[in-house]
């Protein structure tokens, strides 16, 4: 009965319009709208993903090994289960075309390639065609990229190795394709018996062998992997099925989209700020109403209830306009967004991302409105005819603790969406501390201006700025709550963003290598080092054996039981040998082996990496190098320095160890960048096999990588700016009636319109930039800890991204400002202080 | 005689109100001379304080002419009115006014600060103590009475020394008491100073202390009759 009453009133008050809730209305839908948006893109990705899953794959099952190809058993094993098998050989070697020459990865295939999905080329051929050749050479297709960088068209004669083939065609899309683009060099497809006589895949060059497996329709491909793991046990395979297709992409988009939705979710704060201030406002417009219903009998619960329905009406509003918004976008712009993603995407609305902004915004909607609604039911019917009692008091304590239990919900649901408990926690502690280190700033900063206020005498504009910021009923806080999160994310990200850059194109090359040359032959190793020693441009060349193997066991039981899922264990990693401490390397423990040791097998190890894992002296370590099992005790620790870019090995073994097994060698190479281009052509024309790696492209797709995801974050913080831009209108617009009574004041003591827009426009700049300022601290504090103990770089504040966050802040605080000063400009003094009596 | 300060002739004012043009005053035709004192006097909604406004160019007459000290203000913008205000006129009204973000010091100082007056805070001082306010300076409006908040109001409309001080009701919202009190403080003001005061009020007794009473029916202008004023006669 008491609801129904409650229900009435609140939908005779709504009758009024949604004017005094148009700030709440636009922080609910922009939040919604911001978090569906990043949802709808990651659902897609994933449903695109996982809909392509045999397409990106290049089968139902690719069963990879490392620079070997399969025994005959292991084959015979994969031709008795599936329907056909396609092998291909995927290495990186070098382009050459005329004199210019470039890195690619190429992919040597057989005939049954592709066995799953469609090649694209330009011009559109079928692949036999293009790899048959013409004039007497085999075929090659390229990507355009390689293409552009060889200068070479099609019909030119590249070779790759010792053998020349002919370019026949472009590559428009390559089908199984699962680095999204993330690789060094543009690809190349050929057919393997082709690359007969080019010298390249010989013993021990650096090459994966796939198979991609077309299964009969309906097998059970969980069952067939437990079946190859025991029967292909010990063969070091790696396995990747069309469950999940893209593994690296899937995963990398989702967490990207896991973090940009915590970006997210502090827009949603600054929005909840906003949505608290409009409430307020609205309720305190509402006092004498309320005053007037408990004269009339209404009781606490029925005022409550009265404006909680309100408050859930405007916010389902919100929501439903909000999730129109941010799933009808991305869907509208599919065609465009399809383009431009290197991943397959099918956008549609899904509905896991629209009930989790639904869900994340209801909550926040309740945790901002529950405290000014426990203060509304409060108002005693004296309010009528004393203002004292219309005053904000404490909340009982039930509403607390309800809004206690609300955000400890909100941030348990964020780490259920989310799947990252830790990251969660932390962003929501960040935001928490964001906004307490934010409200006391705002406090600081009235203190202050109160403070500098006396001593501010004959400078009318500024004196009456700072009594604005300084004085009763400003909104000093609601600014800097505002803009203050918002700009502090884009502050630590411009900082981190700039100091990384740095560090990579002043440090890195200081110390970096100029070239890793990979797979050079034992026999190869005089002539490439005579080339070198002879060259004064170079200052230093490093060479060593290198093997490629996959930690399996620690102590004799599987790696992951005693080291989790450490990076080391993703994958295989460099092997090498050495009979002594190679140069530059510390021993931390233990002791080197003697150099004429032939016992069996020893392993110096990364000291940083043992101790993450858990490693002692004295442990043994199984490693699959070529599908072959060695066990070797960890006899000392190294300190290896990756930073550099050299050359560093997780694993050394005794000479004795290893030196039996297939293998080439690697070398960096430190040169001046005057020499670089001959030393690439020299080396590749006498030794056609061999592979540059030029450190800074690699260095350069890197920075690339990075520099998309700082913009992808800078986008989640402009989206929490534009929320806290809406904020700040709000504020404004709550704010006009106040500033236009002052500036009516102001007219009649002989204050000309020029210095009220002037006081005006030096309060709104003064706060946004002392906000700028205080998110600037933040920003700095955190890319300084960011840089430190993650990057860990050096780090220095960079001040020309500094000084625009504050120069930002005072900008937009200015622009919300300016867009109310008119009213109070303009006002007639006599009316708006007779409004007043 | 020496030109009026303040001089309407045939001033009218009327207003667009949700039901159509409301008219506020009609034909009012009134000189006041220097060192005069005049009470407007009439019923709720006869154009009292609307009568005021257009005599210190708060609310623009929309016809026929209001002068003060020989300018007329009909003819002038809203930075003119507010220079003429700043340097003349000084206003006080029934509901204070005060800015509630400054202090009872810097709401005195304003309007000479405004008038570039290097020793605003001095003379602002000074003011506050004439009015009996000295340990008040450093309060925000919502930390005084209402009759602190007036005398405040006082003391920042007579701190310029205008030749005209407007006062609307200004014991409108204050108790009999504190209502005399600040009377008292008004004429005190405006003999020492030697200012024209006109005010508006509802109490009898008041009016009666202004020299000239001037009663408003409907918007129209009825002047009663002449007393001498304490200052007049002196």
């Amino acid at each position: 009965m008491r609801l129904k009453t409650a229900a009435r009133i609140a939908l005779r008050e709504l009758r009024g319009g949604l004017k005094g809730f148009r700030i709440f209305l636009a922080c609910v839908v922009l939040g919604v709208a911001a978090i569906a948006a990043v949802g709808t893109v990651r659902s897609s990705i994933a449903e695109g993903l996982a809909r392509e899953g045999a397409t990106l794959l290049g089968g139902d099952v690719e069963i990879e090994l490392t620079y070997r190809f399969a025994t005959d058993e292991e084959r015979a094993w994969m031709d008795a289960r599936a329907l056909s098998v396609s092998e291909i050989a995927d290495f990186r070697s070098m382009a050459v075309h005329g004199e210019t020459r470039s890195l690619t990865q190429i992919k040597a295939v057989d005939d049954a390639y592709p066995l799953v999905g469609a090649l694209r080329l330009n011009p559109d051929i079928p692949i036999e065609r293009a790899l048959a050749g013409g004039d007497g050479l085999p075929g090659l297709v390229m990507h355009p990229m390689l293409a552009e960088r060889l200068d070479a068209t099609l019909g030119d004669s590249i070779r790759l190795g010792e053998k020349m083939f002919r370019l026949t065609a472009l590559i428009e899309r390559e089908p199984d394709t699962r680095t999204a683009g993330f690789g060094l060099g543009p690809r190349t497809i050929v057919k393997r018996a082709d690359l007969e006589g080019a010298g390249l895949l010989q013993p021990g060059t650096l090459f994966s062998s796939l198979y991609r497996l077309d299964l009969p329709p309906g097998t059970d491909l969980a069952a067939v992997q437990k079946d190859a793991e025991a029967a292909l046990e010990g063969s070091g395979m790696r396995w990747s099925d069309a469950r999940n297709g893209a593994p690296g992409v899937a995963e990398f988009v989702d967490r990207l989209g896991a973090f940009l939705i915590l970006v997210g979710l502090s827009g949603l704060a600054v929005g909840g700020v906003g949505i608290a201030a409009a409430l307020r406002a609205y309720l305190a417009g509402k006092t004498k109403v309320i005053a007037v219903l408990r004269t009339l009998g209404a009781d606490q619960h029925t005022v409550f209830a009265c404006y909680f329905i309100q408050v859930g009406v405007l916010a389902g509003l919100g929501i439903v306009l909000g999730l129109a918004l941010g799933v009808g976008v991305p869907v509208v712009l599919s065609p465009l967004l399809e383009a431009r993603l290197p991943v397959p995407a099918v956008f549609a609305a899904y509905p896991t991302p629209m009930i989790e902004a639904a869900v994340y915004s209801a909550l926040t909607v309740v945790v901002f409105t529950l405290w000014p609604l426990a203060q509304a039911r409060r108002v005693r019917p004296a309010a009528l005819y004393r203002d004292a009692d219309a005053r904000q008091v404490w909340p009982e304590p039930v509403f607390v603790l309800a809004t206690m239990a609300t955000v400890c919900v909100l941030i348990g649901g964020a780490a259920w969406f989310s799947g990252d408990t830790k990251l969660t926690l932390w962003t929501a502690g960040g935001i928490a501390g964001a906004l307490a280190l934010l409200a006391l700033a705002g406090m600081g900063l009235q203190w202050l201006a109160a403070r500098l206020r006396p001593r501010i005498r004959g400078r009318v504009a500024l004196g009456w700025a700072l009594s604005a910021i300084g004085g009763p009923g400003n909104t000093a806080s609601a600014v800097v709550l505002s803009l203050g999160l918002g700009l502090a994310v884009l502050a630590a990200i411009g900082q981190i963003d700039r100091n990384l850059r740095d560090a990579i194109a002043s440090d890195l090359p200081e110390r970096a290598p100029s070239y890793f040359f990979v797979d050079i032959q034992r026999d190869q190793m005089p002539g490439f080092s005579a080339r070198l020693d002879r060259d004064d441009a170079v200052s230093r060349v490093e060479a060593a054996p290198m093997l490629r193997g996959v930690i399996t066991r620690i102590n004799d039981r599987p790696a992951a039981e005693q080291a989790g899922d450490h990076w080391v264990l993703q994958g295989d990693r460099g092997v090498s040998y050495a009979a002594a401490l190679p140069d530059r390397s510390t021993i931390t423990a233990g002791t080197w082996w003697a150099s004429d040791y032939t016992g069996p097998p020893l392993v110096s190890f990364a000291a940083e990496e043992a101790a993450e894992m858990g490693l002692r002296l004295g442990d043994t370590i199984t490693v699959n190098i070529l599908g072959r099992d060695i066990t070797a005790r960890v006899t000392s620790f190294r300190d290896v320095d990756f930073s550099t870019a050299g050359m560093g090995f997780i694993m050394i073994m005794n000479e004795a160890a290893l030196v039996g097994a297939p293998h080439s060698f690697i070398a960096t190479v430190y040169a001046e960048e005057d020499a670089e281009t001959a030393i690439l052509r020299d080396l590749s024309d006498q030794f056609p096999n061999i592979t540059a790696i030029r450190v800074k492209d690699a260095v350069e797709q890197v920075s690339a990588l990075l520099a998309g995801l700082a913009s992808a974050t800078a986008w989640g913080a402009a989206a929490t700016l534009l929320t806290g831009f809406l904020v700040l209108i709000g504020a404004a617009a709550a704010d006009q009636r106040a500033r236009s009574y002052e500036a009516a004041i102001l007219k009649t003591l002989g204050a000309s319109r020029a210095r009220i827009l002037a006081g005006l426009s030096l309060r709104s700049g003064l706060l946004g930039a002392a906000a700028g300022a205080v998110a600037l601290a933040a920003g700095i504090a955190g890319a300084w800890a960011v840089s430190r103990f993650i990057m860990q770089t050096d780090y220095d504040v960079v001040w020309g991204p500094a000084l625009g966050i504050v120069a930002g802040g005072a900008l937009i605080s200015l622009l919300a400002g300016l867009a109310f000063a008119y009213g109070p400009i303009s006002v007639r003094p006599a009316r708006t202080l007779r409004a007043r009596d | 005689m020496t030109d009026p300060v303040l001089s309407l002739r045939d001033a009218a004012l009327a207003l667009q109100g949700n039901a159509g043009l409301v008219r506020i005053l009609e034909a009012i035709t009134l000189d006041v001379h220097r060192g005069d004192t005049l009470g407007l006097v009439g019923p709720s909604g006869s154009g009292k304080s609307s009568l005021l406004m257009l005599m210190g160019g708060l609310e623009q007459a929309t016809r026929g002419e209001v002068r003060a000290l020989g300018q007329d203000l009909t003819a002038m913008n809203e930075d003119a009115l507010a220079r003429l205000r700043r340097d003349h006129i000084g206003v006080v009204f029934q509901s204070f006014h005060l800015i509630p973000t400054m202090t009872a010091l810097e709401n005195v100082a304003t309007p000479l600060e405004l008038a570039g007056r290097a020793d605003a805070y001095d003379c602002a001082t000074a003011e506050l103590e004439a009015v009996g306010l000295s340990d008040r300076t450093g309060h925000y409006p919502s930390q005084l009475s209402g009759g602190e908040q007036q005398r405040v109001a006082l003391a920042r409309a007579v701190a310029p020394r205008p030749d005209i001080l407007l006062a609307d009701e200004p014991t409108g919202n204050l108790d009999s008491q504190t209502g005399t009190a600040i009377v008292d403080l008004l004429f005190d003001l405006q003999s020492r100073h030697g200012a024209t005061l006109v005010l508006v009020t509802h109490d009898p007794a008041l009016a009666r202390r202004c020299a000239r009473v001037v009663e408003l029916r409907d918007g129209r202008a009825n002047e009663r009759g002449l007393r001498q004023t304490p200052a007049a006669a002196g």
